[in-house]
This record gives C-alpha cells, structure tokens and sequence, in this order.
C-alpha cells in the first residue's frame, strides 16, 4: 500500500511541472506533497520551477524596460517606413 | 512590438515579418478601430493572432524530432532507480532577492531564447500567453500526454541552463 504512495524522484520532476499547468487528482497532490515532505531536492527544484515563472512573468511584466527591449535592425525599420508612406 | 514577438517566437526574421504584416493589415483595416482600446493594445492584438498563427503553420507537420532531448534530460540527472544523481544545487540563500538581480534575469533571458524550438514555443505559449495545456496542444498539434512532456522538458531545460550560467558567474 505504502508503495501506492510512492513516487520515485523523476516522476515528481514531472509532476512538479504537470501541476503548474493542470489540477491534479487528489491522490497524486498527496503524493507529491508527501515524497516533498521527505526530499529536499525535490522541493529545490519545485522552489527554483517556481522562480523561473515569476522571473519570466517579471521580465514579461518589464517589457517597457530598455534593459530588455531588442532594438528591430534599420533595414527593417526603413521598410516600414516605407509602408507607412505609401499609405 | 518587435521584442513581444521576439520573446514569443525566438527567430529575429519571422519576428520582423510578422510586425511587417502586423502594421500593414492595421493599415487595412483602420476603419474598423473604433478607439475603444488603445492603438497599443489593438496592435499587439492583431500581433497576437500573427505570431498564434505563423505557430501553427509551423508545427502542421506532428513530427517529434527532439527526441534525443528526453532522453538527455532524465539520464543524466536521475539514476536507475528515479534518485537525482547529483540534484539541483542551490541557486541562492534568499531565492526572493533572485529575481531583483538583473545579472539573473538576464541569464534566464538568454537560456529562455537558446530552448529548442518546440519547448520553447510551448513554455512562452504557457508562461506568456497564460494559454491552457489544451490550446497549446492544439497550436502545436500534439497530444496532451506530448505537451505535458515538452513543458516539464522545457523547464528542465531552463533549469540546467540558469544553474549552469548563474553559478559559473557567481564563482
């Protein structure tokens, strides 16, 4: 029974990441939360999984952000320029 | 407009048509811009549907070429018996303070644009977009179990990849 329970490490690696997109079945929740309780290195990779999204949703966020835009080449730029003139 | 596209699709000449045709189909249909929204938001509207689009074109063929990718990724980091091998290594004692760190942002910048295509597109489609695994399945035409697999790989990915970068700088 108890081995019901059990999750090896690389199956939480994948179920730490499916429960960031879906809710998961009540038993696997209980599972992961358990094999957690136990494992620190399963819960670092789930505390660093969740910086990651925050950091991509804060650089998303900071958009406006001259440190993060990439400036479109001229080349480009001339031609919608010359779009825009036409028009 | 052109860094919206390039975070949601990593390929600076796609990324450059797509406001290219972005601009030109607002130029069309200007008429029906009713100013209820900002001509921001509009655009990046119309952009939106652009880069979704040009997404799905590209994956209308369900090959999985990145197969050997999987692989990498659980043998060398787990062994036999599903145990980390080293595990992942700590990143910082306060994880909060990471993500003040531009020095950090920016790497994750960098690896987020060096993920393979199909990761790549998934995880922006997810994290940007905050597209449900459903739709993503669909714009990437594959199968749920395929899109789970390839959001867990392209999250691995960016794990190895930060934790490669981050600590080599910090020694």
């Amino acid at each position: 029974m108890l081995n019901h329970w059990m999750f090896r490490c690389k199956d939480i690696s994948y179920l730490i990441s499916q429960s960031m997109d879906e809710k998961l079945p009540l038993r696997i929740r209980l599972g992961i939360k358990i094999h957690l309780s136990m494992c620190d290195l399963c819960l670092r990779y789930k505390n660093q999984l969740g910086i990651i999204r925050e950091a991509i949703l804060k650089i998303h966020d900071e958009k406006e952000n001259d440190f993060f835009i990439t400036p479109l080449p001229d080349q480009t730029r001339e031609k919608i320029k010359n779009l825009l003139k036409n028009h | 407009m052109y860094t919206f596209a390039l975070y949601r699709i990593s390929d600076e000449f796609l990324a450059q048509d797509l406001v290219q045709e972005t601009l030109a189909a607002a130029l069309k249909s200007k008429k029906n811009f009713k100013g209820k929204s900002s001509e921001k938001t509009w655009l990046t509207g119309i952009l939106r549907h652009k880069i979704i689009d040009s997404i799905r074109k590209q994956y209308r063929e369900p090959i999985f070429q990145d197969n050997q990718l999987d692989s990498r990724v659980n043998d060398e980091i787990f062994d036999g018996n599903g145990k980390w091998i080293t595990g992942p290594a700590k990143w910082a004692s306060n994880p909060e303070l990471l993500l003040e760190q531009k020095s950090f942002l920016n790497i994750l910048k960098k690896c987020f644009h060096n993920l393979p295509k199909r990761p790549s597109r998934a995880l922006a489609l997810r994290e940007l977009e905050g597209e449900s695994t459903q739709t993503i399945c669909k714009v990437l035409n594959i199968s749920s179990t395929n899109c789970w697999v390839i959001l867990h790989r392209a999250r691995a990915l960016m794990r190895e990849c930060i934790e490669a970068n981050w600590l080599a700088k910090k020694d």
